[in-house]
């Protein structure tokens, strides 16, 4: 039975988002329930099946039996089992905190809203999966539609954020499409695994380099690097509150994951290191990120578009990690990767905390909340550490092992970016703290009663993994060491 | 908002074809097990018939009323889809290989015979259905939200 966990992770949420128009046909309230349930489900699976391959090695699952060049291939290895115990984890925290701050308008709309959300999450959970270049073009899109559709819901001026996500989300998936159409090319194969035994022999081929460039530059779009960024903080300022946390922990995590995944499985680490020298450009444009992405953040006077331009700093620290072409810089880059996917969902939940239940938008706001929001201004205290990089945070250890590898591999220009985007964050989080600790002129008349549980327990959880990613680092990052490294690294 | 078109010879025309394209929709998804054809192709016919019906009775002809609840289906079939290949995996093989499909008393090949049927009815319905409510909901906003809210 073990062996279907993989495709058993994929179907829980793909059945339930396909099952759920017929099923809340006559009771729309369902959707909430049913959601939250089958995505409880889904982390207890995800875990089982972390267990499963850290004990009995990695599973290829072939769907409907064809074996692997020719069928469609599912590859539940470390990498992939760590990152999808992340992924249903915050999917259900995402989920949990739709509850009480979903659009009131929907009306019956609201199944298909929840129908989105899962297919969402199944679609990131096949990114994950995919062995094959091609169907993982197939979730990147299937999510980047959900994605659209979940931004626009809102309407207003978050159409027209939608609107410009679609135009560039779309170029990126082209131009991915065309690398791997070049890559197809060359070597006749789609597969990943069949892909690694062909390409070492055609590496002056031209079409190759030309392949991997535009595959870089359409994931470049998706996972918000800094040239190419412009969609993000609009379409996650003007996203639902209860879709920003979803997104903005998720979507662009997983596209760097695709990244990884291509750049270290299909090519090999040796090929990358040696022969074609496309970690220095990655290494480049995540300084530029985490420097360009912090410097951007500063200036922010929205909550939701600080958060999303510190996530933007954050991308350009995780490629900086992963690039550096050394267990110590791949480890800890990964390791920045889960911290940075909690923090940013924390983050935009607080936000969305803060303007559902408070009415507060801008960091001006925030010094009209005084003295009475223990728990906003607990988890910010707490998040902020995290972003800092303040020792028991996870966020410290993170880029303590990136710094470790940038300097094993003698790049100094790392180590100051990383360093550079660390004070840039600090910066903005004192801009952040002083306003919260000002004393107003106006006091916020607060009407507003208890805080929801859904609340409590989705800044609760974030705060406390902040912390605990930071308290267990040792093992985790020995666990990714041992069993998410790349074929070679 | 569709009307129904007031030509009696496209209406007695339309009386005449629909069936005749709805026939030929399901030869195509049943052939396609021995040939050209298939669940994808076959559904396109089939949602043809339905939105040719649709732009010839209109909305309100009590001839199409059933593809506005059916509007709901493109879920249906992708469970029966899903179910397939659930029932794959109950009998212990992979998603969708259809030689372990857990129905008792078959053979081997016909058991992969069956599953391939079940899972290209699953798609045919699926196709239909999308194209349809793609017309729908082109054609008439309040239409796609009533449905949605009934």
């Amino acid at each position: 039975m073990s062996h279907q966990l993989p495709a058993i992770l994929f179907l829980l949420p793909l059945f339930a988002a396909i099952s759920m128009p017929v099923v809340c046909l006559k009771h729309r309230q369902w959707s909430y329930s049913i959601s939250v349930a089958v995505l409880a489900a889904m982390v207890l699976v995800s875990i089982l099946n972390l267990h499963n391959v850290i004990h009995h090695g990695e599973i290829r699952y072939v769907f409907s039996g064809w074996t692997a060049p020719l069928g469609i291939e599912w590859v539940a290895d470390g990498l992939a089992s760590v990152i999808l115990v992340l992924v249903s984890v915050l999917g259900f925290l995402g989920v949990v905190f739709t509850g009480s701050t979903s659009p009131k308008d929907l009306g019956g709309r609201i199944i298909h809203y929840y129908t989105l959300i899962l297919l969402l999450v199944s679609a990131l959970t096949g990114i994950v999966f995919a062995g094959d270049l091609f169907n993982l073009f197939v979730f990147l899109e299937v999510a980047a539609i959900s994605s659209y559709a979940l931004i626009g819901v809102a309407g207003g001026r978050a159409l027209f954020a939608a609107f410009r996500y679609l135009i560039l989300g779309t170029l990126g998936a082209s131009l991915y499409l065309l690398g791997v159409s070049y890559l197809y090319a060359v070597t006749g194969t789609l597969n990943m695994s069949d892909m690694v035994d062909k390409l070492p022999f055609l590496l002056s081929s031209k079409a190759v380099v030309g392949g991997l460039i535009f595959m870089f530059i359409g994931l470049g779009i998706k996972m918000a690097l800094v040239p190419f960024h412009s969609w993000l903080p609009d379409a996650y300022t003007h996203a639902p509150e209860s879709i920003s946390p979803i997104l903005a922990s998720l979507v662009t995590k997983v596209a760097i994951l695709a990244w990884i995944r291509i750049v270290y499985w299909v090519f090999n680490a040796s090929i990358v290191i040696n022969d074609i020298p496309i970690l220095l450009l990655v290494s480049v444009l995540g300084t530029l990120a985490a420097v360009i992405g912090g410097g951007l953040a500063l200036a922010q006077g929205n909550l939701k578009r600080l958060f999303a331009y510190g996530g933007i700093s954050h991308i350009g620290i995780i490629l900086i990690g992963i690039s550096q072409g050394n267990q110590t810089g791949f480890a800890g880059g990964v390791f920045y990767l889960l911290n940075d996917a909690v923090m940013q969902a924390g983050l935009f939940f607080l936000a969305g905390m803060a303007f559902y239940h408070y009415g507060i938008r801008t960091i001006d706001d925030l010094g009209r909340l005084g003295k009475h929001s223990p728990w906003l201004t607990g988890s910010l205290i707490v998040m902020a550490l995290g972003m800092i990089g303040l020792p028991p945070t996870g966020g410290f250890f993170g880029k303590w092992y990136i710094i470790l590898g940038a300097l094993e591999s003698g790049n100094y220009v790392s180590v100051a970016a990383v360093l550079l985007s660390t004070l840039l964050t600090l910066a903005y989080f004192v801009k952040l703290f002083e306003a919260l600790f000002r004393q107003p002129a106006t006091q916020l008349n607060v009407q507003s009663g208890d805080i929801p549980f859904s609340f409590k327990l989705t800044l609760g959880i974030t705060s406390a993994a902040i912390i605990i990613l930071g308290l267990f680092s040792a093992p985790i990052v020995q666990l990714l060491l041992d069993h998410a490294m790349p074929p070679g690294l | 908002m569709i009307r129904p078109h007031d030509s009696i010879i496209i209406q007695t025309l339309g009386r005449f074809i629909i069936p005749v394209v709805q026939i030929f929709g399901l030869y195509v998804l049943f052939f396609g097990q021995y040939g050209p054809g298939g669940g994808f192709v076959g559904g396109v016919i089939l949602g043809t018939g339905m939105i040719l019906s649709v732009l010839i009775f209109g909305h309100d002809a009590s001839r199409s009323q059933y593809a506005r609840n059916i509007l709901h289906a493109d879920g249906v079939g992708m469970l029966i889809y899903a179910g397939v290949g659930g029932l794959c995996m109950i009998g212990g093989g992979e998603f969708l290989n259809y030689a372990d499909l857990e129905i008792p008393g078959l053979e081997t090949a016909s058991r992969r015979s069956l599953g391939i049927v079940l899972t290209q009815i699953g798609v045919a319905l699926d196709v239909a259905v999308t194209a349809v409510s793609i017309v729908f909901s082109l054609s008439a906003e309040e239409i796609m939200e009533n449905s949605i809210d009934g």
